[in-house]
């Protein structure tokens, strides 16, 4: 039983380590990601899913290691615009991800979408 | 008959009783109709907003490529050719009083010291001149930006203008294709146009001195979107006034800054002068706002509106209150910090000093005839006393003075111990306090930048600092109550003193006989009554 708990642990530390390797590993454009951001919620705002085109979350609404969890799960049901995130190449996201984690509220700078 | 004549005479009796009570009526409800300076405010403001006769997206100046933000400001000016010069001439873009003496001019480019950044330098602090109206911080060298008070979409033009620059280089379609995107949406700014709104002013006037709040008490960012309650005239459930509804502008002089000249010399209403500036409230309330019975329109040429009608300040976010510039420059584990306090407010910063701040605030009431009058870098001080930076003119003999409310900050500031001047020290950029946490290098430089002499010893000195408190006008029913002011020993003018205010004050003398006059009064019932025991018991006897 503790074996397998200890292998089930190690292979989840792996996983994980993987991830944010395979995210920092390239990082993507920041400067493009903004747009291709504002973008996603644009286009969501013209279909009339959304009120306002402005993006839904700051960069400065979390930290850059919540920002790198919910690129690793892939998880952007909190960005709603389903439609357009399932989209987004796995570039764009990596560009997206790079502007949010970049001005995230632990950063240097952090920034509202302006 | 005799029955029937008593059954009419109770039935009218009735009806008389009834009219009794039914009669006032119409009186009450004269009481109840609309003061009359309410009603001709409602009229000076009939008309909706100023409607716009142009669709700037139609112009072809600005349906152009903007690479940058003077490039915007010419198209404005190629039609608007009169604005650039107009605006070169007012207090916005000169920081300088013309009214004050040459020698020692006042404003933000003169030698004017505040209570909080200290000076600008001669517009040489390039923190100071973020808010100068132009595209960069070069002060009067730099293109005007008309945007900054017209503009009506917020963007960060710097960023913008850059990300431009990079896509429109790159050698990557993809990014070319989002220059295209960059520049719409420069060119959906350029051409949002409007009247100023509170956002516009606000974006300088609400964080003036360094931060939401700091200077003002009764002009913060709850402005931006408040309610009736904050403001009658400007909430989005009240009148809705933009700032220059009341701040009318003449070819981009805005009406509303004091230094040493008044807002306005008169108090004239519409009525009397049309084309008056709609500054003060006589403007549109008239000088005689109240019901014609009112006893509170007898007070309008000694107490200003505002005395009762802005009875607090600082309602939503606090104030700043002090500013303490002696203990700046403190290091923890050798590192710069910051404490919060209250309100999530900074009470330490090592660049600024100790701060406190306030919310719900009462003002402090001086007699005020329109005019700040200050103390500036060239002025000599006495270090023993309050050093009044900015402080009200006007006492009770000047027939242009009436009691008015201000927000009073107070602070410590550096000053030259040999010379008895104000230090004017440089905080901002590489070589200012802010990054040296050298006063000795900060103060020469901030010297030298006035042409001024330092002489090395520096001190430090309680510094004052008052803001007139006419914006967050309460609803009436919020208005001050005779008994604020007319209270002993309570008195929201305890302050004021030199003359007779009834509730308030006490001449002894007639203190003095109106206690005889009751002793006395009490006495003779005393004696009366004795008198009539005795004589009534001497009757009894006989």
């Amino acid at each position: 039983m503790l074996k397998r708990l200890v292998l089930t642990l190690i292979s989840l530390v792996f996983v994980f380590t993987a991830a944010g390797i395979g995210l920092a590993g390239e990082t993507g454009n920041a400067r493009k990601g903004k747009y291709t951001y504002r973008n996603v919620y644009k286009s969501c705002n013209e279909h009339g899913e959304i009120d306002s085109p402005r993006p839904v979350l700051n960069p400065d609404a979390k930290t850059q290691a919540q920002w790198t969890r919910v690129f690793e799960k892939k998880d952007f049901g909190e960005f709603k615009c389903n439609g357009e995130w399932s989209k987004l190449s796995d570039k764009d996201l990596n560009d997206i991800y790079t502007y949010l984690h970049s001005y995230a509220a632990d950063s240097p700078s952090p920034a509202k979408c302006k | 008959m005799r029955l029937k004549l008593t059954h009419t005479r109770y039935v009218l009796f009735v009806l008389w009783i009834c009219l009794l009570f039914v009669a006032p009526t119409p009186s009450f409800a004269k009481q109840e109709q609309e003061a009359p300076g309410l009603e001709l405010a409602r009229q000076a403001v009939k008309t909706e907003k100023k409607p716009t006769t142009a669709d700037h997206s139609q112009f072809k100046a600005l349906q152009q490529a903007f690479t940058s933000g003077p490039e915007i400001s010419k198209a404005c000016i190629s039609c608007h050719t009169k604005a650039a010069d107009q605006l070169k001439e007012t207090l916005h873009w000169t920081w300088r009083d013309a009214n004050s003496p040459k020698d020692n001019q006042k404003g933000k480019a003169g030698y004017s010291l505040n209570n909080f950044c200290i000076s600008a330098n001669g517009m040489h602090d390039h923190h100071c001149n973020e808010c100068h109206i132009g595209w960069n911080t070069e002060g009067k060298k730099a293109e005007i930006d008309c945007l900054r008070c017209h503009g009506q979409k917020k963007i960060n033009w710097e960023e913008v203008f850059e990300d431009y620059r990079y896509f429109t280089e790159s050698e990557d379609p993809e990014e070319n294709a989002l220059a295209k995107d960059v520049q719409a949406e420069i060119r959906e700014a350029a051409q949002s146009i409007g009247y100023p709104t509170r956002k516009n002013c606000g974006s300088c006037h609400f964080s003036g001195g360094g931060g939401d709040g700091v200077k003002h008490g009764d002009l913060d960012s709850s402005l931006i979107n408040p309610n009736r309650e904050l403001d009658v005239h400007m909430g989005y459930d009240g009148q809705d006034f933009d700032c220059v509804r009341c701040h009318t502008t003449v070819a981009h002089k805005v009406a509303g800054r004091i230094y040493g000249t008044p807002a306005s010399d008169t108090r004239q209403s519409l009525l009397e002068h049309d084309m008056e500036p709609k500054i003060m409230c006589e403007s549109c309330h008239s000088d005689n706002p109240h019901q014609s019975n009112s006893k509170m329109n007898d007070h309008t040429d000694k107490v200003a509106c505002q005395s009762c009608h802005v009875p607090e300040f600082a309602k939503v976010l606090p104030v700043q209150v002090w500013w303490d510039w002696s203990r700046a420059g403190k290091k923890k584990d050798g590192k710069l910090y910051d404490v919060k306090g209250p309100f999530d407010k900074p009470v330490y910063q090592s660049g600024r000093g100790e701060t406190k701040w306030e919310k719900n605030v009462i003002p402090k009431y001086f007699w005020f005839n329109g005019s700040i009058q200050g103390v500036t870098a060239k002025d000599i001080i006495d270090p023993s006393k309050l050093v009044k930076l900015a402080w009200p003119d006007g006492d009770r003999n000047d027939k242009n003075a009436r009691i008015f409310p201000f927000n009073v900050h107070l602070g410590k500031q550096p000053y030259d111990t040999e010379n008895k001047t104000i230090a004017a020290p440089l905080l901002s950029g590489e070589q200012g306090y802010w990054t040296t946490f050298d006063w000795q290098d900060s103060i020469q430089r901030g010297a030298d930048y006035l042409n001024l002499p330092f002489s090395g010893k520096i001190g430090f000195v309680e510094t004052g600092y008052v803001f007139p408190s006419t914006h967050m006008v309460a609803p009436r029913e919020e208005a001050l109550e005779c008994n604020q002011c007319h209270i002993r020993p309570e008195s929201r003018l305890a302050n004021l003193t030199g003359f007779y205010m009834p509730g308030r004050d006490r001449v002894k003398p007639v203190d003095i006989a109106g206690w005889v006059i009751v002793l006395c009064s009490f006495g003779g019932i005393v004696l009366h009554a004795l008198g009539r025991i005795f004589t009534n018991g001497r009757k009894k006897e006989e």
